[in-house]
């Protein structure tokens, strides 16, 4: 590696990232010393195991890929939106439609979710924290870590640019020499641990902290599709494992996995990163589904139409997700049986999707709707899911799929599962428990305008890419001559991504707007809203419930406040919580360093930072730490100030 | 922390129970992990290339070897739980101590089996066979190494800090793995050696 | 020193070696492709087994309904990967 290679050069766009990203890095540190933040950001965030607190910084950091991705998003829009643009070239246009792939999926969808999961699951089970706190905030450093590295690669090294599934040959040494898909290896790895840690940890919390009397048939919706959403993650997540560490064999080691001769097997590589990438496309649609189930149900004032059947479909989908992966790649030339096998797997898949759709339009029927911002995306969902979830069917069928394969039709198709499923869903969310975190609610005029802005230019956005797939434009291509014809449709994909960046915008705004303008909440329950965490005062204290609820049917507080019963019987006892601890962050700044030293092959600092990661988890098995207990008194104290003043 | 006595110590607090589910559900992932590493193994296993195959570099004795020693060392790891369980630290710590000597035997013959294969002119490099049977192997074999760490770390917690409902949680949790370990070698033991001398 | 060492543990160790050895005929004798591949996956399944039930104490866990499924879904999974990934690959890519 020659050091002019180590600092990407050439692009003007890449010069004033690096200068922003300067100033940002002064920035930072100066604005903490100057406000004497530093204590706070320690103590407060950095070594925190709060789930809630967990919970913010991943949302957060989701917010800040949303806009890096957005950016990317935009950029290829530009670039295609006339043709011959010479806005990006190649390589430039190669490497924004991978990162901005990789960043939704992983880095954006992905924290989005487990933030939400983080903030609302213990609360809906009447649990004072997940069963290992301390994990938590091990899975979070080492997603956000994991993520950093990645965003680094545009400026070091470069990024990767075999596209989101980073296929073989393409991706291997010999095609792709820059160190870009070293990047793709080593962040997604150490994401990925992070993320099977989680699903673990929140499998066993509802699994076994669960309220007193809350059977699992008791469970609110959206802690069920967490549920099911842990077992798909730590099913799935080991195959990304393996197919990233042979990824990085093959790169760096110079094994034969997906090599062209010495009997590798290119095609091995889509297998594998289907296996796992197929149950992930559900492990980032199911929790939206729980969060459309709680908030349809909330402000249509009903009980969820058919809670088993929704229980049982999502079941039936987390084993038929593991059945479906060849269908990405039809086309490879395998035999018909192959084909039909996995043709009618995947039309299966359907069935149950399908049962939810008719759940929520029975549960809305004959409700007394209120038309609140998470409403308004839930109602926008159903319909456009559909459309997504019609033209998967069509692309379920092998042969016709020869057609639609790699052409813009696809790309059109999951952006019309993807961004009504997940991103309607976690924004939807977002607004939902803004207000239990936070203690005020989003704006409702604001958050209507981005959901317009939203709703509509993403359907002016996206609609034009079915026609042009089904005209033969394929993916991924950077240019087009004005003769395809594919201009004018490109050109109205482009003023939709205008607009959505609007919605966003907006969106953004609106946090700023509501948390200086908007009244506080004191009430704790605002949407008059039917599961055990608007039982609680918002913000919330930080062991969640000061007495264990009990509970005996499903929305029980909805229940507990038709019919004036409390939820709340006994006295306060000391609540033992876990403390604090630097080690997590530790461990993800090691990681990172581990990461970044393999992406180069620098093999000595590499082997020193392994060891750092090894002490770390050393000094872990011999510590002694056995958390601490909230008085009696402090509770008294912390809940009197949060009830007092609203009872 | 409230020690429920009714229950082996290693289950005796909420937090042990956690723990101890906790890691079952993780060895769901390991099951998963190898999995994966056999089927590429399995996809790979007769594209030899220019290199050697299976039948030509497998070797029975020290393949028996290791098995023998992995198995012992299940065994008496499974002994040492039992003596944590009757209160004999000393047979507990004796027992533990007995299994790491194994896994770290076990590691001696499987290094100089590397080599050999090595020395034959069977690398990793040299096929995509190669490729995955020495990923396979070494995955298992990584695991071994750092349960011997681990299981030292926590042999020097019980000498140290005697059996606490902590400690016995933590040694039961590696006697999980272990175990796990000579599961994965059977199967490795039978799928990729015996079949491959087929 | 007999309470060291008790009876199921020590049947179960002696057992897996016997089982180990049985699995050996594959290479003694020649035997067809599916008889080989029957006699491994009995021996290696029933070693699993003892280790799982013996060894690890599986079902004396309160959790145990839990850990059965989790096991039993982790094989669906690797099953499903290794098996998917012959036909895939292999067995229905040969057949055209």
């Amino acid at each position: 590696m020659k050091w002019d290679e180590f600092f990407v050069t050439g692009e003007p766009m890449i010069y004033a990232a690096m200068v922003s990203i300067v100033l940002v890095s002064i920035a930072i540190p100066a604005g903490l010393t100057y406000f004497k933040k530093w204590g706070y950001l320690w103590n407060n965030w950095l070594t925190t195991v709060d789930h809630k607190k967990i919970g913010i910084m991943y949302i957060i950091a989701a917010l800040l890929m949303l806009f890096r991705g957005g950016v990317d998003a935009l950029l290829m829009r530009a670039q295609t939106a006339i043709p011959e643009n010479g806005l990006l070239d190649g390589q430039h246009y190669n490497e924004i439609f991978t990162t901005h792939g990789i960043i939704m999926i992983l880095f954006m969808a992905m924290p989005f979710i487990i933030g939400l999961m983080n903030v609302v699951v213990p609360l809906q089970i009447g649990a004072r924290d997940v069963a290992f706190p301390r994990l938590n905030a091990i899975s979070f450093w080492l997603f956000f870590f994991g993520a950093m590295l990645l965003n680094i690669s545009f400026v070091i090294g470069g990024s990767p640019d075999a596209g989101w599934s980073a296929y073989f040959p393409l991706a291997s040494l010999e095609f792709s020499p820059t160190v870009g898909n070293n990047y793709y290896s080593l962040a997604l790895q150490i994401a990925g641990i992070g993320t099977l840690m989680t699903g673990i940890n929140f499998l066993v919390t509802i699994l076994k902290m669960r309220a007193p009397g809350m059977k699992l048939m008791k469970m609110p919706m959206f802690t069920w599709s967490i549920l099911i959403t842990s077992v798909i993650i730590i099913f799935a997540f080991p195959v990304l494992t393996v197919a990233l560490a042979l990824m990085m064999l093959d790169r760096q080691f110079g094994t034969q996995f997906f090599a062209m001769q010495n009997g590798g097997m290119d095609m091995l590589w889509a297998n594998l990163f289907w296996v796992w990438g197929h149950p992930e496309v559900y492990i980032v649609i199911l929790p939206a589904f729980g969060i459309y189930s709680e908030i349809i149900a909330t402000f249509a004032r009903k009980n969820l139409y058919g809670y088993k059947s929704m229980v049982y479909s999502m079941i039936a989908i987390s084993l038929l997700s593991f059945l479906v992966w060849v269908h990405h790649f039809y086309t490879m030339g395998h035999g018909v049986m192959v084909n039909s096998v996995f043709s009618i797997t995947t039309m299966a898949i359907a069935i149950p999707t399908g049962v939810k759709i008719f759940n929520w339009l029975f549960t809305l029927r004959r409700g007394k709707i209120s038309f609140t911002t998470p409403m308004l995306y839930a109602l926008a969902f159903i319909p456009i899911f559909t459309i997504g979830g019609v033209t998967g069917v069509m692309l379920a069928m092998a042969s016709a799929d020869y057609q639609y394969h790699n052409t813009m039709f696809l790309v059109a198709h999951f952006h019309y599962v993807l961004i009504p499923g997940t991103v309607f869903g976690v924004i939807a969310g977002f607004h939902y428990w803004f207000p239990k975190v936070f203690g005020f609610k989003l704006n409702e005029r604001l958050g209507k305008w981005a959901f317009w802005f939203i709703t509509i230019s993403f359907n002016v956005t996206f609609f034009p890419l079915f026609i042009l797939g089904l005209n033969g434009m394929t993916r991924r291509m950077y240019t087009y001559s004005a003769s395809t014809g594919y201009g004018p449709l490109n050109m109205l994909s482009m003023v939709g991504a205008v607009g959505l960046t609007i919605g966003f915008i907006l969106l953004v705004y609106n946090i700023y707007w509501s948390t200086r303008y908007e009244p506080r909440e004191v009430t704790g329950d605002p949407w008059d809203a039917r599961s055990l965490e608007w039982s609680t005062p918002s913000p919330l204290p930080e062991y969640n419930f000061a007495i264990t609820p009990a509970v005996d049917e499903l929305d029980a507080f909805w229940f507990a406040k038709k019919t004036n019963k409390s939820l709340f019987e006994g006295e306060y006892e000391p609540i033992h919580m876990p403390n604090n601890s630097g080690l997590p962050f530790i461990m993800g700044i090691a990681f990172f360093f581990f990461g970044f030293f393999m992406v180069f092959s620098w093999w000595i600092p590499a082997v020193v930072a392994g060891l750092v990661i090894l002490g770390t988890m050393a000094y872990r098995t011999f510590e002694q730490d056995h958390g601490h207990y909230i008085s009696v008194e402090e509770i008294e104290r912390t809940e009197n100030a949060l009830r007092g003043e609203n009872s | 922390m409230k020690i429920d006595h009714s229950l082996p110590l290693e289950y005796s607090t909420e937090e042990n129970k956690l723990k101890i589910l906790g890691f079952w559900i993780f060895l769901g992932a390991e099951i998963v992990l190898f999995s994966t590493l056999f089927a590429v193994y399995f996809t790979l296993q007769g594209n030899f290339a220019d290199g050697p195959s299976a039948s030509q570099i497998f070797e029975l004795t020290p393949v028996m070897i290791e098995t023998i020693l992995l198995l012992t060392s299940s065994f008496t790891i499974g002994l040492g739980i039992h003596a944590m369980r009757i209160g004999s630290k000393k047979a507990m710590m004796t027992f533990f101590g007995i299994t790491l000597l194994l896994g770290l035997g076990f590691l001696g013959v499987e290094i100089t089996e590397f080599v050999t294969y090595v020395h034959e002119g069977a690398t990793m490099q040299t096929s995509a066979f190669l490729s995955g049977l020495f990923t396979l192997l070494g995955t298992h074999g990584a695991h071994v190494t750092f349960g011997l760490l681990w299981g030292g770390a926590i042999l020097y917690q019980v000498k140290k800090r005697g059996l606490t409902p902590e400690t016995a949680n933590k040694s039961f949790i590696f006697s999980l793995y272990w175990h796990f370990l000579d599961v994965v070698w059977i199967f490795i033991f039978s799928f990729v050696y015996l079949k491959g001398m087929m | 020193m007999k309470r060291l060492f008790p009876v199921p543990h020590v049947i179960g160790f002696a057992s897996s070696l016997l089982l180990s050895l049985i699995a050996l005929v594959v290479i003694k004798f020649d035997l067809t492709f599916a008889m080989g591949m029957t006699i491994l996956g009995v021996t290696a399944l029933v070693q699993a087994g003892l280790q799982l039930f013996l060894f690890m104490h599986v079902s004396e866990n309160e959790d145990k309904k839990t850990l059965f499924t989790n096991i039993g879904y982790a094989l669906f999974v690797g099953l499903v990967t290794i098996f998917g990934t012959l036909f895939a690959m292999m067995w229905g890519y040969n057949m055209g």
